[in-house]
């Protein structure tokens, strides 16, 4: 079970190191022996962190490391699409990196530390971690050991350009992450997205003093709503995701062959050219291999492999004086840190809510729902609970506080042994601020 | 004096339990034009199969430029092929729903990347820059070996070998080929091993052998 668990992220680990070592040709023993102490590095930082300090400190650490990494693809896409259009372009810059010692101690211990890290984070809240940890490490030197043996056989034709290598070792490292919802960077890209659009449609309403919420028809939201969709997140995300890894497939595939029109001999002159070819074809490889990775990536990311408590609302009716009771210990342990949904149905009119014992070890009772997407709801995830439309993860530590995609607090007080909420004003908490969103949401407001 | 482009020492090739070739010890100097003759079954074809790297010997050793043909692998022989020997076939061998010129662009696509302009100056060159677009079947004997003889040059070879390349033409044209030979050789300073029954053809090159049952039984140098 647990190797099921890891599979992917020691896969992903075997062939960053395979493709560092292809790429570092001249420097093999450093990749092997600074790859795999980053990744034991990883693995126990990462350890002590998340133990020395609980919360999201550890998580918030790697996506920013990946967070950077996604960034300087970005960087080195858009130079590397300069320099193939550059006139006096050499190779040599590129070549001479590969066979330095220091890029590929460093590029190899990052990549190690981050994807150790990545691992364990797998394993991270589960009971009885310390077998897992140990035979995760082991097996990330053995995988290093055969990756150096296996990588012998390649073809010698097979070279690797430094952008390519990049792209591809980031791509892994984000497909390793997006196994891990606090990990995933796509969702919160798109939601970025989402958010950036709406507020710049906004700020352009405001910027010719036009309140749209006051004089736009809801006919014309119902256009302008669109915009504020999930999809346009989604495909705006997927553009910037996939655009680094198009523009280094596109610098490879357009370098500039080398000039043989000065080669007399037809024969030696196609031959050169022949070269050339087979070696551009051979070295977009690694940018296509990325542009796979990533969609792999993204896919993931929607459909991440976690298994959510998602339990079904129950219902609930309140007694004659309009008060909800809910008794904390019965059937239902309401402080056993799951999430808790009950349904409330009052005069055709409808709320759902949670009742969840935060990680202070205080009960909170909130909508399932926030004031900005539309009510999906939000289903448990370790450590957090999540938002089904926006995929947002919302820490435990913050449950019960109001703002952005959090749920929506409700009044409740206790009596006794039992959560008691104002039926009337939970169904009007609903109302203002749920129903409100649902109808901005489909073009309504 | 010229170094030697092909040297065989005790090269044998056997089918079963017929020796095709019997122990042969043969240098050919680089630039050398040999003619090769001897009657059917006298092992002529087999010697140049062996030395153009199309079969692989029984025994001996078999050098031609710098590679030992022997310790050659599949690949090693098709590059060696590819880029060092011009074959020209008593048949032609065209692709006959291909043009002449795409006839010859395939062997440049073979070696390496196709060069229409470069096919084109080729065939001109061989006296068919009339003739581009013409499929083999729209061409006399003549100027389809001609077009076998570019499609043989286009790659540069250094070695260009001939199985009874005018066997199939008439005397006008088979003089036509002699002499486009002798110009592109005077050009390019390549090898030319042909295999021949025609003792006039044999007559172009510099040297001819004569095979009799597999083995070397006579040499003679031609007067330049």
């Amino acid at each position: 079970m647990v190797a099921m668990k890891l599979f992917p992220h020691v896969l992903s680990w075997c062939l960053i190191l395979l493709i560092l070592l292809r790429g570092f040709s001249g420097r093999r023993l450093i990749v092997v022996s600074v790859g795999t102490a980053g990744f034991v590095l990883g693995v126990a930082g990462a350890v002590f962190l998340y133990n020395s300090f609980p919360g999201n400190l550890l998580f918030g650490i790697i996506k920013s490391v990946l967070g950077v990494s996604f960034a300087l693809l970005w960087g080195v896409s858009v130079a590397a699409v300069y320099r193939c259009t550059a006139r006096n372009e050499t190779l040599l810059r590129g070549e001479r990196f590969n066979k330095t010692s220091l890029p590929a101690g460093v590029v190899a211990a990052v990549a190690g530390m981050v994807a150790g890290a990545e691992s364990v984070c797998k394993l991270l809240g589960g009971n009885d971690t310390t077998v897992a940890t140990v035979l995760l490490v082991v097996a990330a030197g053995v995988m290093a050991l055969v990756v150096r043996t296996v990588e012998k056989w390649l073809t010698a034709s097979f070279t690797v350009s430094p952008s390519g290598m990049l792209s591809s070792v980031v791509a892994l490292l984000l497909f390793s992450a997006s196994s891990i919802l606090r990990l995933d960077l796509f969702s919160p890209l798109s939601m970025k997205v989402m958010k950036g659009v709406h507020d710049f449609v906004h700020q352009s309403m405001e910027s010719i003093l036009i309140p749209d919420h006051l004089f736009v028809k809801p006919i014309v939201w119902k256009y302008i709503g669109f915009l504020f969709g999930k999809e346009v997140g989604f495909w705006g995300g997927i553009v910037i995701w996939f655009t680094p890894v198009l523009l280094i497939a596109l610098a490879v595939g357009s370098r500039r062959l080398p000039s043989v029109a000065h080669i007399r001999l037809g024969a030696q002159r196609r031959t050169l050219l022949a070269g050339a070819l087979r070696n551009q074809r051979l070295l977009l490889v690694l940018p296509l291999f990325s542009l796979v990775i990533f969609a792999a990536a993204a896919y993931q990311s929607s459909f991440p492999s976690v298994e959510y408590w998602d339990p079904k609302p129950l219902p609930v009716t309140a007694s004659q004086s309009g008060e909800i009771l809910i008794p904390k210990k019965g059937e239902i342990d309401l402080e056993d840190g799951k999430l808790h949904k009950y349904l409330f149905k009052q005069g055709g009119r409808e709320a759902r809510f949670f009742v969840l014992r935060n990680q202070e070890g205080q009960l909170t009772v909130d909508l399932d729902a926030c004031a900005i997407c539309k009510p999906d709801g939000y289903g448990q995830a370790e450590g957090s609970v999540i938002c089904y439309y926006c995929k947002t993860l919302i820490p435990l530590e913050t449950v019960g506080k109001p703002g952005g995609c959090n749920p929506v607090p409700v009044a409740f007080t206790v009596k006794g042994d039992s959560v008691v909420i104002d039926g009337m004003t939970l169904i009007n908490s609903w109302g203002a601020t749920v129903q409100a969103t649902t109808r901005v949401k489909e073009g309504g407001k | 004096m010229a170094d030697n482009i092909i040297e065989t020492t005790g090269l044998t090739r056997s089918y079963g339990d017929i020796c095709a070739l019997k122990p042969l010890d043969l240098a050919v100097p680089e630039g050398e034009w040999l003619s090769v003759m001897g009657h059917s079954g006298s092992g002529k074809s087999t010697l140049m199969n062996l030395v153009g790297g199309l079969d692989r010997p029984s025994g001996g050793s078999l050098k031609v430029g710098r590679e030992d043909l022997l310790a050659l692998s599949e690949d090693e022989l098709a590059r060696f092929r590819r880029e060092f020997v011009g074959i020209i076939f008593q048949q032609h061998h065209l692709i006959p729903y291909l043009t002449a010129v795409e006839n010859v662009m395939m062997a440049q696509y073979f070696h390496s990347v196709p060069d229409e302009a470069e096919a084109r100056t080729a065939l001109e060159r061989v006296g068919l820059g009339h003739r581009l677009s013409n499929r083999p079947g729209e061409l006399s004997g003549g100027e389809q070996q001609r077009v076998c003889i570019a499609r043989a040059i286009i790659n540069s070879p250094k070695l260009l070998l001939g199985d009874e390349p005018t066997g199939n033409l008439d005397h006008k044209s088979t003089i036509m080929v002699m002499e486009l030979l002798k110009e592109l050789r005077a050009e390019e300073r390549f090898t030319i091993v042909m295999v021949t029954h025609n003792q006039e053809v044999a007559a172009w090159g510099d040297r001819t052998i004569y095979l009799d049952d597999g083995v070397l039984v006579r040499e003679e140098r031609m007067n330049s």
